[in-house]
């Protein structure tokens, strides 16, 4: 990075502990409440590149020993300098090297078995993955949406996304097969979150 | 003299990486009068100023092989400075020793300030030439101090061919 990008860079979190506990707060509902919507409040100036969700879920998460892997669109771009001068994270450009991944609209999502899956006695090892998507929507009304359920839903939840790869359901259905192993995945939106973690399982379902 | 930087490749003129090292070891009293008239309302602030520990590294008689020397205290800061001038805002960022934050913050506005050619020349004189003359003085009187503690080994030269042995001191 150099000091020319610094001037162009926005600050992060006015409390920098308040403001990423607010946000670990709201990662952990979104986490143990799968599939719904959490608003995420921040008074970060995220970057132009990338959903504001995901910039600030990071910033929150991320500290110098993490490892980040990011899609090419947001590779080299002003997030990349945000996150880098505010946590100090590590980027490589191996998907399975990162213990974070976070993967632009648009680009295309790397295969999720292609992330660091942990292992049997450690799957605390398997990398957390933030995607950026159009939008979602949680009715049940609405044509071929996706049936949720698993610990943390209740009964059953719907889910329609735009912005995932077609055999996004079929990758899913291994990556929750693999448990305890198998990543975990955070949906983004420019201001709202959603968890789908390991645990939760995917049904393809016809609306009603 | 130590130059150690974030951004070894960085295409910053030599001068910015000069006057850095000059104000991370600039004394609080001589940042407080220079540049604390020019202490901004509301600092911008782009990383307040925060305190944590650092790995210094030496190399013995600076050519040896890298060796950790022990950790120090470094407080940093960057912030963001809107110019009078038409020029975009710029970012000044600083690191100094010890846990003041008044003075990493003053460091910080006198990078960002000297980056301003219009304000450069006057910095120069009422900023930069007095931390030079407080850094020689200093190190003038640290060499006096070892000075003092010299000690003059005299040996006398054995005359060359001389074969007794108690004539030599």
């Amino acid at each position: 990075m150099s000091l020319h990008d610094l001037a162009s860079l926005g600050a992060g979190f006015s409390h920098e502990s308040f403001g990423s506990q607010a946000i670990f707060r709201c990662a952990l509902n979104a986490l143990s409440q799968p599939g719904r919507c959490i608003t995420v409040e921040h008074d970060a100036q995220v970057p132009r590149s990338g959903k504001a969700a995901g910039a600030v879920l990071l910033l929150a998460l991320l500290d110098s020993d993490c490892t980040l892997w990011l899609s090419p669109s947001l590779q080299g771009s002003d997030a990349a300098a945000w996150l880098r001068f505010h946590t100090g994270c590590q980027m490589v450009s191996q998907p399975d090297r990162a213990m974070f991944a976070w993967v632009g609209e648009g680009d295309a999502m790397p295969l999720l078995s292609s992330f660091s899956q942990g292992s049997d006695s450690e799957p605390d090892f398997s990398a957390t993955c933030i995607i950026d998507v159009q939008q979602m929507h949680t009715d049940a009304n609405i044509d071929s949406c996706w049936t949720l359920s698993g610990p943390g839903i209740q009964n059953l939840s719907h889910l329609t996304v735009e912005g995932l790869p077609e055999d996004f359901v079929l990758q899913w259905a291994a990556n929750h097969a693999r448990f305890p192993r198998g990543v975990d995945l955070f949906l983004a939106t420019q201001t709202h979150l959603l968890g789908l973690p390991r645990t939760t399982s995917i049904q393809l379902s016809g609306g009603l | 003299m130590f130059h150690t930087f974030d951004n070894v490749e960085s295409a910053q003129p030599e001068a910015r990486a000069d006057w850095m090292a000059l104000l991370s070891r600039a004394p609080l009293e001589l940042l407080e009068s220079a540049v604390g008239p020019h202490w901004p309302a509301k600092p911008n602030w782009l990383r307040a100023p925060e305190t944590g520990l650092m790995m210094i590294q030496g190399r013995a008689g600076s050519t040896g092989e890298r060796f950790n020397l022990g950790e120090v205290t470094v407080s940093r800061c960057a912030l963001r400075l809107e110019l009078a001038s038409p020029q975009a805002a710029v970012v000044g960022v600083a690191y100094t020793l010890g846990r003041s934050h008044r003075q990493v913050s003053l460091a910080a506005v006198a990078d960002a300030m000297l980056q301003d050619p219009s304000q450069q020349g006057l910095l120069e004189q009422i900023l930069l030439a007095p931390i030079r003359e407080y850094l020689s003085h200093q190190r003038m009187v640290r060499e006096q101090r070892a000075q003092s503690t010299k000690v003059e080994f005299f040996t006398v030269a054995r005359e060359s061919g001389a074969l007794d042995d108690e004539g030599d001191a």
